[in-house]
């Protein structure tokens, strides 16, 4: 019966399989628990991210606005000393077209890709000032805005 | 087997434990301010259009952004506006900080007659210059 107790006793004094220890218990655990807060901050992380991808990233063209209602802007009211160019957007069959750049009115692609063509010295400082009727959609008008831009023209919207 | 219960006995006596609770309230917070803002410009409803350049700067001061819908709604700082009260409103806006910058933030398909008046607003309130939103091209 004695060697029975002993063996009990030494057999509860026995350390634990290692798979049954839980190394995160109350008693070893010391200062906050960061665990929930790992976590808010993860999913925050994700919405943020999946937010931002759906969104698109924004950015603006800048335009300035001529005091003068003169068609050739060139008067007291624009005193910028610069070449300039004028642009009209029509609408004609359904597409947009644009006067004032070349001789004869020429789609807005054929002037986009005009635009991109000319070189850096002729393009830089000069400004393009663009008109557009009233039922030209607005994406046109930014389209040559866009592409004015990037040549390295100043954009007055008139 | 101990069993996991909100409520524990262990220590000095029976507590709630509030952690999945202020984690719950957390995520709820931030996921309601994110989904009213973004219903915000839902409702505004304006899809920018798209350019492949574009300047991305910030200022110390917030700009006024004005909308412009589809249909020619306007609006300041996502505040919905009668045409003939916009003058007004944004002469105010101007002379009290001349140097805020504006940016129009106007529908892609909207037509220009509905984007004219405001840029003519503008340029009669003294403003010598806008900023147009666009999205980045791709």
């Amino acid at each position: 019966m004695n060697t029975a107790f002993h063996d009990h006793s030494a057999h509860s004094k026995r350390p634990r399989p290692l798979n049954q220890r839980n190394v995160l218990t109350r008693s070893s655990r010391f200062g906050p628990n960061m665990t929930p807060m790992v976590d808010v901050t993860l999913v925050i992380l994700i919405f943020f991210m999946a937010s931002a991808s759906i969104a698109g990233h924004e950015w603006f063209l800048r335009a300035d606005l001529p005091e003068t209602q003169d068609p050739n802007l060139q008067e007291s009211g624009y005193s910028l000393p610069t070449p300039m160019l004028n642009a009209d957007l029509f609408m004609r069959d359904g597409q947009v077209f644009v006067r004032g750049i070349g001789d004869e009115p020429r789609l807005i692609e054929t002037i986009i890709e005009q635009i991109h063509s000319m070189e850096d010295s002729v393009a830089e400082g000069l400004i393009l000032g663009i008109r557009a009727r009233d039922d030209v959609p607005y994406w046109a008008v930014v389209s040559l805005q866009d592409a004015a831009a990037s040549a390295g023209m100043r954009i007055a919207i008139r | 087997m101990r069993t996991r219960s909100i409520i524990t006995n262990e220590g000095s006596g029976a507590r709630i434990n509030v952690t999945p609770m202020i984690d719950v309230v957390m995520v709820l917070i931030v996921f309601y301010l994110l989904v009213g803002q973004l219903a915000i410009d839902r409702k505004a409803s304006i899809l920018l259009p798209s350019s492949h350049t574009g300047i991305d700067e910030s200022y110390e001061v917030d700009p006024v952004i004005v909308g412009i819908t589809a249909e020619g709604l306007v609006s300041i700082n996502g505040v919905s506006i009668e045409l003939n009260r916009f003058a007004g409103e944004i002469e105010g806006m101007h002379t009290r900080a001349p140097q805020t910058p504006i940016r129009v933030r106007a529908d892609r398909s909207a037509p220009y007659g509905a984007v004219r008046p405001i840029m003519h607003t503008l340029r009669e309130a003294g403003i010598p210059r806008v900023e147009l939103m666009t999205e980045q091209r791709p």
